[in-house]
Protein backbone atom coordinates (compact mmCIF):
# COMPACT_ATOMS: atom_id res chain seq x y z
CA UNK A 1 0.00 0.00 0.00
CA UNK A 2 1.33 3.39 -0.94
CA UNK A 3 0.18 6.75 0.33
CA UNK A 4 0.45 9.99 -1.53
CA UNK A 5 -0.32 13.40 -0.05
CA UNK A 6 -1.61 16.38 -2.00
CA UNK A 7 -1.26 19.81 -0.41
CA UNK A 8 -3.08 22.79 -1.85
CA UNK A 9 -1.57 25.91 -0.36
CA UNK A 10 -4.20 28.50 -1.17
CA UNK A 11 -4.16 32.16 -0.24
CA UNK A 12 -6.99 31.70 2.24
CA UNK A 13 -6.82 28.07 3.30
CA UNK A 14 -4.38 25.19 3.03
CA UNK A 15 -5.99 21.87 2.16
CA UNK A 16 -4.37 18.47 2.44
CA UNK A 17 -5.59 15.10 1.23
CA UNK A 18 -4.09 11.62 1.40
CA UNK A 19 -4.85 8.95 -1.16
CA UNK A 20 -4.03 5.27 -0.83
CA UNK A 21 -3.06 3.08 -3.76
CA UNK A 22 -3.05 -0.68 -3.48
CA UNK A 23 -0.68 -1.03 -6.40
CA UNK A 24 -3.24 -2.98 -8.39
CA UNK A 25 -4.16 -1.51 -11.72
CA UNK A 26 -7.88 -2.17 -11.34
CA UNK A 27 -8.27 -0.34 -8.04
CA UNK A 28 -8.87 3.37 -8.16
CA UNK A 29 -7.02 5.35 -5.53
CA UNK A 30 -9.08 6.08 -2.40
CA UNK A 31 -9.03 9.10 -0.16
CA UNK A 32 -8.07 8.07 3.35
CA UNK A 33 -7.65 11.41 5.08
CA UNK A 34 -8.17 15.10 4.60
CA UNK A 35 -7.79 18.34 6.48
CA UNK A 36 -8.12 22.07 6.06
CA UNK A 37 -6.45 24.90 7.92
CA UNK A 38 -6.24 28.67 7.50
CA UNK A 39 -3.13 29.72 5.61
CA UNK A 40 -0.95 31.76 7.91
CA UNK A 41 1.84 34.16 7.09
CA UNK A 42 4.27 31.26 7.03
CA UNK A 43 2.85 29.10 4.27
CA UNK A 44 5.18 26.19 4.82
CA UNK A 45 4.15 25.98 8.45
CA UNK A 46 0.46 25.94 7.46
CA UNK A 47 1.18 23.22 4.89
CA UNK A 48 2.99 21.17 7.51
CA UNK A 49 0.06 21.54 9.87
CA UNK A 50 -2.49 20.58 7.19
CA UNK A 51 -0.44 17.53 6.23
CA UNK A 52 -0.01 16.41 9.84
CA UNK A 53 -3.75 16.76 10.42
CA UNK A 54 -4.55 14.73 7.32
CA UNK A 55 -2.06 12.03 8.37
CA UNK A 56 -3.70 11.87 11.79
CA UNK A 57 -7.16 11.75 10.22
CA UNK A 58 -6.02 8.84 8.05
CA UNK A 59 -4.64 7.04 11.11
CA UNK A 60 -1.16 6.99 9.61
CA UNK A 61 2.28 8.15 10.62
CA UNK A 62 4.44 10.68 8.82
CA UNK A 63 6.82 8.02 7.54
CA UNK A 64 3.97 6.18 5.81
CA UNK A 65 3.68 8.92 3.21
CA UNK A 66 5.57 7.92 0.06
CA UNK A 67 5.16 11.04 -1.98
CA UNK A 68 4.07 14.66 -1.52
CA UNK A 69 2.67 16.84 -4.28
CA UNK A 70 2.08 20.54 -3.70
CA UNK A 71 -0.17 22.89 -5.59
CA UNK A 72 -1.76 26.30 -5.17
CA UNK A 73 -0.45 29.81 -4.70
CA UNK A 74 2.12 28.77 -2.06
CA UNK A 75 3.28 25.52 -3.69
CA UNK A 76 6.90 26.64 -4.01
CA UNK A 77 7.18 27.51 -0.36
CA UNK A 78 6.65 23.89 0.68
CA UNK A 79 10.22 22.64 0.84
CA UNK A 80 9.27 19.06 1.79
CA UNK A 81 7.40 18.49 -1.47
CA UNK A 82 8.47 15.93 -4.06
CA UNK A 83 6.78 17.77 -6.88
CA UNK A 84 4.83 20.97 -7.45
CA UNK A 85 1.90 21.25 -9.82
CA UNK A 86 0.00 24.36 -10.90
CA UNK A 87 -3.51 24.69 -9.52
CA UNK A 88 -4.81 24.71 -13.10
CA UNK A 89 -3.51 21.18 -13.68
CA UNK A 90 -4.41 19.86 -10.24
CA UNK A 91 -7.89 21.41 -10.29
CA UNK A 92 -8.77 19.95 -13.65
CA UNK A 93 -7.31 16.54 -12.73
CA UNK A 94 -9.33 16.45 -9.51
CA UNK A 95 -12.53 17.61 -11.19
CA UNK A 96 -12.09 15.09 -14.02
CA UNK A 97 -11.51 12.29 -11.51
CA UNK A 98 -14.73 13.11 -9.67
CA UNK A 99 -16.83 13.95 -12.73
CA UNK A 100 -15.32 12.34 -15.83
CA UNK A 101 -17.90 13.96 -18.14
CA UNK A 102 -16.80 17.47 -17.26
CA UNK A 103 -15.49 19.75 -19.97
CA UNK A 104 -15.36 23.04 -18.07
CA UNK A 105 -14.09 23.77 -14.58
CA UNK A 106 -14.68 26.93 -12.59
CA UNK A 107 -12.53 27.33 -9.50
CA UNK A 108 -13.22 30.29 -7.22
CA UNK A 109 -10.95 30.63 -4.23
CA UNK A 110 -10.15 33.35 -1.75
CA UNK A 111 -8.01 35.39 -4.08
CA UNK A 112 -8.40 34.08 -7.57
CA UNK A 113 -10.88 32.82 -10.07
CA UNK A 114 -9.94 30.28 -12.73
CA UNK A 115 -11.90 29.02 -15.70
CA UNK A 116 -10.47 25.90 -17.33
CA UNK A 117 -11.71 24.25 -20.49
CA UNK A 118 -10.92 20.52 -20.65
CA UNK A 119 -10.31 18.08 -23.50
CA UNK A 120 -12.07 14.70 -23.58
CA UNK A 121 -9.24 13.03 -21.69
CA UNK A 122 -9.38 15.58 -18.86
CA UNK A 123 -6.27 17.46 -19.97
CA UNK A 124 -6.29 21.24 -20.00
CA UNK A 125 -7.32 22.75 -23.33
CA UNK A 126 -7.17 26.38 -22.25
CA UNK A 127 -7.62 28.45 -19.14
CA UNK A 128 -8.12 32.01 -17.99
CA UNK A 129 -7.42 33.33 -14.53
CA UNK A 130 -8.15 36.47 -12.63
CA UNK A 131 -5.65 36.94 -9.87
CA UNK A 132 -4.90 40.61 -10.27
CA UNK A 133 -8.06 41.92 -8.71
CA UNK A 134 -10.22 40.85 -5.80
CA UNK A 135 -13.47 41.54 -7.62
CA UNK A 136 -14.98 38.19 -8.48
CA UNK A 137 -13.05 36.24 -5.85
CA UNK A 138 -14.04 34.83 -2.50
CA UNK A 139 -12.50 37.72 -0.62
CA UNK A 140 -15.14 39.97 -2.18
CA UNK A 141 -17.89 37.99 -0.43
CA UNK A 142 -15.84 37.76 2.72
CA UNK A 143 -15.43 41.52 2.93
CA UNK A 144 -19.07 42.17 2.07
CA UNK A 145 -20.19 39.70 4.74
CA UNK A 146 -17.95 41.51 7.20
CA UNK A 147 -19.48 44.91 6.70
CA UNK A 148 -22.98 43.52 6.50
CA UNK A 149 -22.22 41.68 9.73
CA UNK A 150 -23.40 38.34 8.38
CA UNK A 151 -21.43 35.17 9.27
CA UNK A 152 -19.83 33.88 6.07
CA UNK A 153 -21.54 30.47 6.42
CA UNK A 154 -24.97 32.10 6.27
CA UNK A 155 -24.36 34.36 3.28
CA UNK A 156 -25.39 31.74 0.71
CA UNK A 157 -28.69 30.84 2.35
CA UNK A 158 -29.56 34.46 2.97
CA UNK A 159 -28.97 35.37 -0.66
CA UNK A 160 -31.40 32.63 -1.72
CA UNK A 161 -34.13 34.42 0.20
CA UNK A 162 -33.72 37.60 -1.86
CA UNK A 163 -36.91 38.92 -3.40
CA UNK A 164 -35.58 41.96 -5.21
CA UNK A 165 -31.86 41.51 -5.97
CA UNK A 166 -29.91 44.77 -5.98
CA UNK A 167 -27.30 45.07 -8.71
CA UNK A 168 -23.88 46.07 -7.35
CA UNK A 169 -22.24 48.22 -10.00
CA UNK A 170 -18.80 48.48 -8.48
CA UNK A 171 -16.35 46.01 -9.86
CA UNK A 172 -13.83 46.64 -7.11
CA UNK A 173 -14.13 44.75 -3.82
CA UNK A 174 -13.01 47.80 -1.91
CA UNK A 175 -15.19 50.36 -3.65
CA UNK A 176 -18.20 48.06 -3.39
CA UNK A 177 -18.02 48.67 0.33
CA UNK A 178 -19.34 52.23 0.10
CA UNK A 179 -21.94 51.14 -2.41
CA UNK A 180 -23.15 48.44 -0.05
CA UNK A 181 -23.24 50.86 2.87
CA UNK A 182 -25.32 53.24 0.76
CA UNK A 183 -27.71 50.43 -0.17
CA UNK A 184 -28.08 49.51 3.50
CA UNK A 185 -28.74 53.12 4.46
CA UNK A 186 -31.52 53.38 1.86
CA UNK A 187 -33.26 50.55 3.71
CA UNK A 188 -32.70 47.64 1.34
CA UNK A 189 -32.71 44.16 2.78
CA UNK A 190 -29.42 42.40 3.42
CA UNK A 191 -30.73 39.39 1.47
CA UNK A 192 -31.26 41.48 -1.66
CA UNK A 193 -27.82 43.06 -1.36
CA UNK A 194 -26.12 39.69 -0.88
CA UNK A 195 -27.82 38.30 -3.95
CA UNK A 196 -26.59 41.36 -5.87
CA UNK A 197 -23.05 40.59 -4.76
CA UNK A 198 -23.35 36.99 -6.01
CA UNK A 199 -24.78 38.25 -9.29
CA UNK A 200 -21.81 40.55 -9.68
CA UNK A 201 -19.44 37.62 -9.01
CA UNK A 202 -21.36 35.41 -11.42
CA UNK A 203 -20.99 38.08 -14.10
CA UNK A 204 -17.22 38.15 -13.67
CA UNK A 205 -17.06 34.35 -13.66
CA UNK A 206 -19.12 33.99 -16.81
CA UNK A 207 -16.89 36.45 -18.66
CA UNK A 208 -13.89 34.38 -17.65
CA UNK A 209 -15.61 31.12 -18.68
CA UNK A 210 -16.44 32.57 -22.08
CA UNK A 211 -12.83 33.56 -22.60
CA UNK A 212 -11.60 30.11 -21.54
CA UNK A 213 -13.77 28.41 -24.15
CA UNK A 214 -17.04 26.66 -24.44
CA UNK A 215 -18.33 23.80 -22.36
CA UNK A 216 -21.65 22.36 -21.31
CA UNK A 217 -20.85 20.27 -18.27
CA UNK A 218 -19.55 22.74 -15.76
CA UNK A 219 -17.98 21.62 -12.52
CA UNK A 220 -17.64 24.34 -9.89
CA UNK A 221 -14.87 23.86 -7.33
CA UNK A 222 -13.04 25.89 -4.69
CA UNK A 223 -14.18 27.28 -1.37
CA UNK A 224 -16.78 29.61 -2.89
CA UNK A 225 -18.57 26.62 -4.49
CA UNK A 226 -19.77 25.69 -0.99
CA UNK A 227 -22.05 28.72 -1.08
CA UNK A 228 -25.39 27.74 -2.57
CA UNK A 229 -26.25 31.38 -3.24
CA UNK A 230 -23.31 31.59 -5.62
CA UNK A 231 -24.28 28.33 -7.35
CA UNK A 232 -27.80 29.66 -7.91
CA UNK A 233 -26.52 32.99 -9.23
CA UNK A 234 -24.21 31.16 -11.66
CA UNK A 235 -26.97 28.86 -12.89
CA UNK A 236 -29.27 31.82 -13.48
CA UNK A 237 -26.55 33.68 -15.31
CA UNK A 238 -25.15 30.82 -17.42
CA UNK A 239 -28.43 28.95 -17.98
CA UNK A 240 -26.66 25.60 -17.54
CA UNK A 241 -26.70 23.27 -14.53
CA UNK A 242 -23.71 23.81 -12.27
CA UNK A 243 -22.30 20.67 -10.66
CA UNK A 244 -20.59 21.06 -7.31
CA UNK A 245 -18.77 17.91 -6.18
CA UNK A 246 -18.86 17.14 -2.46
CA UNK A 247 -15.67 18.37 -0.85
CA UNK A 248 -15.37 21.05 -3.54
CA UNK A 249 -12.64 22.87 -1.63
CA UNK A 250 -10.36 19.79 -1.69
CA UNK A 251 -10.46 19.20 -5.45
CA UNK A 252 -7.08 20.79 -6.21
CA UNK A 253 -5.44 18.89 -3.35
CA UNK A 254 -7.01 15.70 -4.66
CA UNK A 255 -5.80 16.38 -8.18
CA UNK A 256 -2.29 17.03 -6.87
CA UNK A 257 -2.33 13.76 -4.91
CA UNK A 258 -3.52 11.82 -7.97
CA UNK A 259 -0.88 13.35 -10.20
CA UNK A 260 1.71 12.68 -7.51
CA UNK A 261 0.63 9.06 -7.41
CA UNK A 262 0.94 8.80 -11.17
CA UNK A 263 4.44 10.16 -10.90
CA UNK A 264 5.31 7.73 -8.14
CA UNK A 265 3.97 4.82 -10.18
CA UNK A 266 5.97 5.94 -13.21
CA UNK A 267 9.21 6.15 -11.28
CA UNK A 268 8.75 2.76 -9.60
CA UNK A 269 7.90 1.09 -12.89
CA UNK A 270 11.22 2.17 -14.22
CA UNK A 271 12.98 0.80 -11.17
CA UNK A 272 11.14 -2.51 -11.42
CA UNK A 273 12.30 -2.98 -14.97
CA UNK A 274 15.73 -3.27 -13.51
CA UNK A 275 17.06 -0.08 -14.98
CA UNK A 276 19.74 1.62 -12.96
CA UNK A 277 17.95 4.71 -11.95
CA UNK A 278 20.19 7.31 -10.54
CA UNK A 279 18.79 10.27 -8.69
CA UNK A 280 19.61 12.56 -11.60
CA UNK A 281 17.87 10.40 -14.14
CA UNK A 282 14.81 10.15 -11.97
CA UNK A 283 14.87 13.86 -11.58
CA UNK A 284 14.92 14.25 -15.34
CA UNK A 285 11.86 12.03 -15.65
CA UNK A 286 10.14 14.19 -13.08
CA UNK A 287 11.00 17.31 -14.97
CA UNK A 288 9.69 16.07 -18.34
CA UNK A 289 6.52 14.76 -16.80
CA UNK A 290 5.94 17.98 -14.96
CA UNK A 291 6.15 19.78 -18.26
CA UNK A 292 3.72 17.32 -19.75
CA UNK A 293 1.29 17.92 -16.96
CA UNK A 294 1.51 21.63 -17.25
CA UNK B 1 -18.81 91.72 2.76
CA UNK B 2 -20.09 89.09 0.37
CA UNK B 3 -19.61 85.47 1.30
CA UNK B 4 -19.86 82.35 -0.78
CA UNK B 5 -19.29 78.71 0.10
CA UNK B 6 -18.09 75.55 -1.62
CA UNK B 7 -18.97 72.15 -0.21
CA UNK B 8 -17.13 69.15 -1.62
CA UNK B 9 -18.82 65.93 -0.54
CA UNK B 10 -16.23 63.27 -1.20
CA UNK B 11 -16.62 59.54 -0.75
CA UNK B 12 -14.51 59.58 2.38
CA UNK B 13 -14.36 63.17 3.60
CA UNK B 14 -16.48 66.25 3.16
CA UNK B 15 -14.78 69.59 2.78
CA UNK B 16 -16.44 73.00 3.21
CA UNK B 17 -14.83 76.37 2.63
CA UNK B 18 -16.11 79.93 3.00
CA UNK B 19 -14.70 82.59 0.70
CA UNK B 20 -15.08 86.31 0.73
CA UNK B 21 -14.77 88.50 -2.34
CA UNK B 22 -11.87 90.59 -1.03
CA UNK B 23 -10.35 88.44 1.72
CA UNK B 24 -10.36 85.15 -0.21
CA UNK B 25 -10.44 81.98 1.85
CA UNK B 26 -11.79 82.73 5.33
CA UNK B 27 -12.64 79.25 6.70
CA UNK B 28 -12.08 75.63 5.86
CA UNK B 29 -13.53 72.55 7.54
CA UNK B 30 -12.99 68.86 7.03
CA UNK B 31 -15.34 66.13 8.32
CA UNK B 32 -15.72 62.42 7.64
CA UNK B 33 -18.52 61.76 5.18
CA UNK B 34 -19.83 58.62 6.86
CA UNK B 35 -23.04 56.93 5.82
CA UNK B 36 -25.25 60.01 5.93
CA UNK B 37 -24.06 62.21 3.10
CA UNK B 38 -26.66 64.95 3.59
CA UNK B 39 -25.83 65.31 7.25
CA UNK B 40 -22.09 65.46 6.57
CA UNK B 41 -22.65 68.29 4.09
CA UNK B 42 -24.82 70.26 6.53
CA UNK B 43 -22.45 69.66 9.38
CA UNK B 44 -19.37 70.79 7.48
CA UNK B 45 -21.11 73.89 6.15
CA UNK B 46 -22.36 74.89 9.59
CA UNK B 47 -18.92 74.31 11.11
CA UNK B 48 -17.28 76.43 8.40
CA UNK B 49 -19.75 79.28 9.07
CA UNK B 50 -18.98 79.05 12.79
CA UNK B 51 -15.29 79.18 12.07
CA UNK B 52 -15.76 82.26 9.89
CA UNK B 53 -17.98 83.79 12.62
CA UNK B 54 -20.85 84.34 10.22
CA UNK B 55 -24.46 83.27 10.06
CA UNK B 56 -25.20 80.67 7.35
CA UNK B 57 -27.78 83.14 6.02
CA UNK B 58 -24.95 85.59 5.27
CA UNK B 59 -23.60 83.20 2.70
CA UNK B 60 -24.97 84.43 -0.58
CA UNK B 61 -24.36 81.41 -2.70
CA UNK B 62 -23.37 77.77 -2.10
CA UNK B 63 -22.00 75.44 -4.76
CA UNK B 64 -21.88 71.72 -4.02
CA UNK B 65 -19.46 69.34 -5.66
CA UNK B 66 -18.06 65.85 -5.22
CA UNK B 67 -19.78 62.50 -5.56
CA UNK B 68 -22.44 63.40 -2.99
CA UNK B 69 -23.25 66.83 -4.40
CA UNK B 70 -26.87 66.02 -5.26
CA UNK B 71 -27.53 65.06 -1.67
CA UNK B 72 -26.83 68.62 -0.48
CA UNK B 73 -30.17 70.09 0.51
CA UNK B 74 -29.10 73.72 1.03
CA UNK B 75 -26.93 74.31 -2.06
CA UNK B 76 -27.79 76.76 -4.83
CA UNK B 77 -26.05 74.79 -7.55
CA UNK B 78 -24.04 71.64 -8.17
CA UNK B 79 -20.95 71.25 -10.30
CA UNK B 80 -18.78 68.25 -11.05
CA UNK B 81 -15.60 67.83 -9.04
CA UNK B 82 -13.65 67.84 -12.31
CA UNK B 83 -14.65 71.44 -13.04
CA UNK B 84 -14.13 72.50 -9.44
CA UNK B 85 -10.67 70.96 -9.03
CA UNK B 86 -9.60 72.52 -12.31
CA UNK B 87 -10.89 75.90 -11.20
CA UNK B 88 -9.33 75.69 -7.75
CA UNK B 89 -5.97 74.51 -9.05
CA UNK B 90 -5.72 77.18 -11.73
CA UNK B 91 -6.72 79.85 -9.19
CA UNK B 92 -3.99 78.83 -6.73
CA UNK B 93 -1.38 78.00 -9.37
CA UNK B 94 -2.21 79.96 -12.53
CA UNK B 95 0.39 78.00 -14.51
CA UNK B 96 -1.51 74.73 -13.99
CA UNK B 97 -2.15 72.76 -17.18
CA UNK B 98 -2.67 69.32 -15.67
CA UNK B 99 -4.36 68.43 -12.40
CA UNK B 100 -3.77 65.10 -10.69
CA UNK B 101 -6.45 64.60 -8.09
CA UNK B 102 -6.12 61.66 -5.74
CA UNK B 103 -9.06 61.29 -3.43
CA UNK B 104 -10.40 58.72 -1.03
CA UNK B 105 -11.96 56.48 -3.64
CA UNK B 106 -10.99 57.76 -7.04
CA UNK B 107 -8.07 59.17 -8.95
CA UNK B 108 -8.37 61.69 -11.76
CA UNK B 109 -6.20 63.49 -14.22
CA UNK B 110 -7.56 66.68 -15.73
CA UNK B 111 -6.06 68.62 -18.58
CA UNK B 112 -6.93 72.34 -18.57
CA UNK B 113 -6.22 75.39 -20.71
CA UNK B 114 -4.70 78.68 -19.56
CA UNK B 115 -8.07 80.02 -18.43
CA UNK B 116 -8.74 77.00 -16.22
CA UNK B 117 -11.25 75.41 -18.60
CA UNK B 118 -11.33 71.63 -18.66
CA UNK B 119 -10.03 70.23 -21.95
CA UNK B 120 -10.03 66.53 -21.11
CA UNK B 121 -10.04 64.22 -18.13
CA UNK B 122 -9.68 60.57 -17.18
CA UNK B 123 -10.70 58.95 -13.98
CA UNK B 124 -10.27 55.68 -12.21
CA UNK B 125 -13.42 54.89 -10.31
CA UNK B 126 -13.61 51.18 -11.05
CA UNK B 127 -10.73 50.10 -8.89
CA UNK B 128 -9.37 51.34 -5.58
CA UNK B 129 -5.73 51.03 -6.69
CA UNK B 130 -4.23 54.49 -6.87
CA UNK B 131 -6.67 55.99 -4.40
CA UNK B 132 -6.49 56.96 -0.76
CA UNK B 133 -8.21 53.73 0.14
CA UNK B 134 -5.20 51.81 -1.08
CA UNK B 135 -2.93 53.74 1.28
CA UNK B 136 -5.40 53.52 4.16
CA UNK B 137 -5.56 49.75 3.75
CA UNK B 138 -1.80 49.42 3.59
CA UNK B 139 -1.45 51.58 6.70
CA UNK B 140 -4.00 49.47 8.53
CA UNK B 141 -2.33 46.18 7.65
CA UNK B 142 0.98 47.51 8.88
CA UNK B 143 -0.52 49.04 12.00
CA UNK B 144 0.79 52.48 11.12
CA UNK B 145 -1.22 55.71 11.25
CA UNK B 146 -2.31 57.01 7.84
CA UNK B 147 -0.52 60.31 8.48
CA UNK B 148 2.75 58.51 9.13
CA UNK B 149 2.96 56.27 6.05
CA UNK B 150 4.11 59.04 3.70
CA UNK B 151 6.99 60.36 5.84
CA UNK B 152 8.03 56.80 6.73
CA UNK B 153 8.10 55.77 3.07
CA UNK B 154 10.61 58.55 2.41
CA UNK B 155 13.07 56.71 4.65
CA UNK B 156 12.88 53.63 2.44
CA UNK B 157 16.06 52.98 0.50
CA UNK B 158 15.35 49.58 -1.06
CA UNK B 159 11.69 49.65 -2.13
CA UNK B 160 9.96 46.27 -2.38
CA UNK B 161 8.27 45.23 -5.61
CA UNK B 162 4.57 44.55 -5.29
CA UNK B 163 3.07 41.72 -7.32
CA UNK B 164 -0.35 43.37 -7.46
CA UNK B 165 -1.96 46.77 -7.14
CA UNK B 166 -5.25 45.34 -5.93
CA UNK B 167 -6.05 46.93 -2.58
CA UNK B 168 -7.25 43.62 -1.21
CA UNK B 169 -4.42 41.44 -2.44
CA UNK B 170 -1.69 43.85 -1.55
CA UNK B 171 -2.41 42.97 2.07
CA UNK B 172 -0.90 39.53 1.62
CA UNK B 173 2.05 41.03 -0.26
CA UNK B 174 2.70 43.36 2.65
CA UNK B 175 2.32 40.59 5.21
CA UNK B 176 4.72 38.32 3.39
CA UNK B 177 7.31 41.10 3.09
CA UNK B 178 6.91 41.80 6.80
CA UNK B 179 7.40 38.12 7.59
CA UNK B 180 10.50 38.14 5.41
CA UNK B 181 11.82 40.84 7.70
CA UNK B 182 11.75 43.70 5.21
CA UNK B 183 11.76 47.16 6.76
CA UNK B 184 8.36 48.89 6.98
CA UNK B 185 9.89 51.95 5.30
CA UNK B 186 11.02 49.85 2.30
CA UNK B 187 7.61 48.23 2.03
CA UNK B 188 5.85 51.58 2.19
CA UNK B 189 8.20 53.04 -0.38
CA UNK B 190 7.27 50.16 -2.68
CA UNK B 191 3.57 50.77 -2.01
CA UNK B 192 3.89 54.47 -2.84
CA UNK B 193 5.90 53.82 -6.00
CA UNK B 194 3.41 51.21 -7.24
CA UNK B 195 0.58 53.67 -6.66
CA UNK B 196 2.47 56.49 -8.35
CA UNK B 197 3.18 54.37 -11.43
CA UNK B 198 -0.45 53.42 -11.70
CA UNK B 199 -1.61 57.01 -11.35
CA UNK B 200 0.92 58.29 -13.86
CA UNK B 201 -0.15 55.71 -16.42
CA UNK B 202 -3.71 56.89 -15.88
CA UNK B 203 -2.64 60.51 -16.20
CA UNK B 204 -0.77 59.83 -19.45
CA UNK B 205 -4.12 59.15 -21.05
CA UNK B 206 -4.72 62.90 -21.05
CA UNK B 207 -2.05 65.13 -22.49
CA UNK B 208 0.45 65.78 -19.72
CA UNK B 209 1.66 69.35 -19.99
CA UNK B 210 4.20 71.00 -17.69
CA UNK B 211 2.57 72.76 -14.79
CA UNK B 212 1.22 69.75 -12.94
CA UNK B 213 -0.75 70.47 -9.78
CA UNK B 214 -1.69 67.76 -7.36
CA UNK B 215 -4.95 68.03 -5.44
CA UNK B 216 -7.10 65.84 -3.20
CA UNK B 217 -6.54 64.33 0.21
CA UNK B 218 -3.63 62.16 -0.89
CA UNK B 219 -1.66 65.32 -1.74
CA UNK B 220 -1.09 65.73 2.01
CA UNK B 221 1.04 62.60 1.87
CA UNK B 222 4.63 63.76 1.30
CA UNK B 223 5.71 60.24 0.29
CA UNK B 224 3.14 60.13 -2.48
CA UNK B 225 4.11 63.55 -3.81
CA UNK B 226 7.74 62.48 -3.87
CA UNK B 227 6.94 59.15 -5.55
CA UNK B 228 4.87 60.89 -8.23
CA UNK B 229 7.67 63.40 -8.81
CA UNK B 230 10.12 60.54 -9.20
CA UNK B 231 7.95 58.68 -11.70
CA UNK B 232 7.05 61.85 -13.63
CA UNK B 233 10.59 63.22 -13.43
CA UNK B 234 9.22 66.67 -12.68
CA UNK B 235 8.23 68.82 -9.73
CA UNK B 236 4.60 69.00 -8.69
CA UNK B 237 2.76 72.08 -7.45
CA UNK B 238 1.13 71.20 -4.16
CA UNK B 239 -0.76 73.74 -2.11
CA UNK B 240 -1.17 73.33 1.66
CA UNK B 241 -4.88 73.52 0.79
CA UNK B 242 -4.65 70.75 -1.82
CA UNK B 243 -7.19 68.72 0.11
CA UNK B 244 -9.71 71.58 -0.20
CA UNK B 245 -9.10 72.35 -3.86
CA UNK B 246 -12.47 71.02 -5.03
CA UNK B 247 -14.30 73.04 -2.38
CA UNK B 248 -12.23 76.12 -3.19
CA UNK B 249 -13.09 75.76 -6.87
CA UNK B 250 -16.75 75.41 -5.96
CA UNK B 251 -16.58 78.50 -3.74
CA UNK B 252 -14.94 80.49 -6.53
CA UNK B 253 -17.82 79.59 -8.83
CA UNK B 254 -20.22 80.49 -6.03
CA UNK B 255 -18.61 83.93 -5.64
CA UNK B 256 -19.07 84.58 -9.33
CA UNK B 257 -22.59 83.26 -9.45
CA UNK B 258 -23.69 85.30 -6.49
CA UNK B 259 -22.50 88.34 -8.34
CA UNK B 260 -24.95 89.84 -10.82
CA UNK B 261 -22.28 91.43 -12.90
CA UNK B 262 -20.79 88.00 -13.34
CA UNK B 263 -24.02 86.76 -14.89
CA UNK B 264 -23.40 89.27 -17.63
CA UNK B 265 -19.81 88.30 -18.09
CA UNK B 266 -20.71 84.62 -18.38
CA UNK B 267 -23.43 85.50 -20.81
CA UNK B 268 -20.96 87.56 -22.79
CA UNK B 269 -18.40 84.79 -22.80
CA UNK B 270 -20.99 82.33 -24.06
CA UNK B 271 -21.94 84.70 -26.85
CA UNK B 272 -18.35 85.23 -27.89
CA UNK B 273 -17.55 81.55 -27.98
Amino acid sequence: MRFVAGIDSGSGFTKSIIVADSGSSIDTPVVVGLSITRTGVNMEESARRALDDAITAAGLRAKDINYIASTGFGRYSISFRDIQITEITSGSRGAYHLMPQTDLVLDIGSQSTRAISLKNDGKVRSFKTNDKCAAGSGSFIQRAAKYLEVPIEEVGDMALRATNPQPISSVCAVLAESEIINLVSTGLSVEDILRGIYDSLADRASLLLKRAGLGQRLVFIGGVAKQNGMVKALEDRLKVPVIVPPGCEYVCALGAALLGLKRLQASTTITRKGMKVKEAALHQVRETQTREFI
Amino acid sequence: MRFAAGVDVGSTQTKAVIMEEQAGLVARVLVDTGANVTKAAEHSFQAACNKAHIDPRDVGYVVGTGYGRYKITFGNAQMTEITCHARGASHVFPSTRTVIDMGGQDAKAISIDDSGQVLDFVMNDKCAAGTGRFLANAAEVMGIGLDEVGPLSLEGTRPVKLTTVCTVFVESDILSYLSMGRKPSDILRGVHLAMAKRTVSLARRVELHPGITMTGGVARNSGMVQALEEVLQTKLQVSPDAHFMGAIGAALFALERGDDSFETSVWRQTCVS
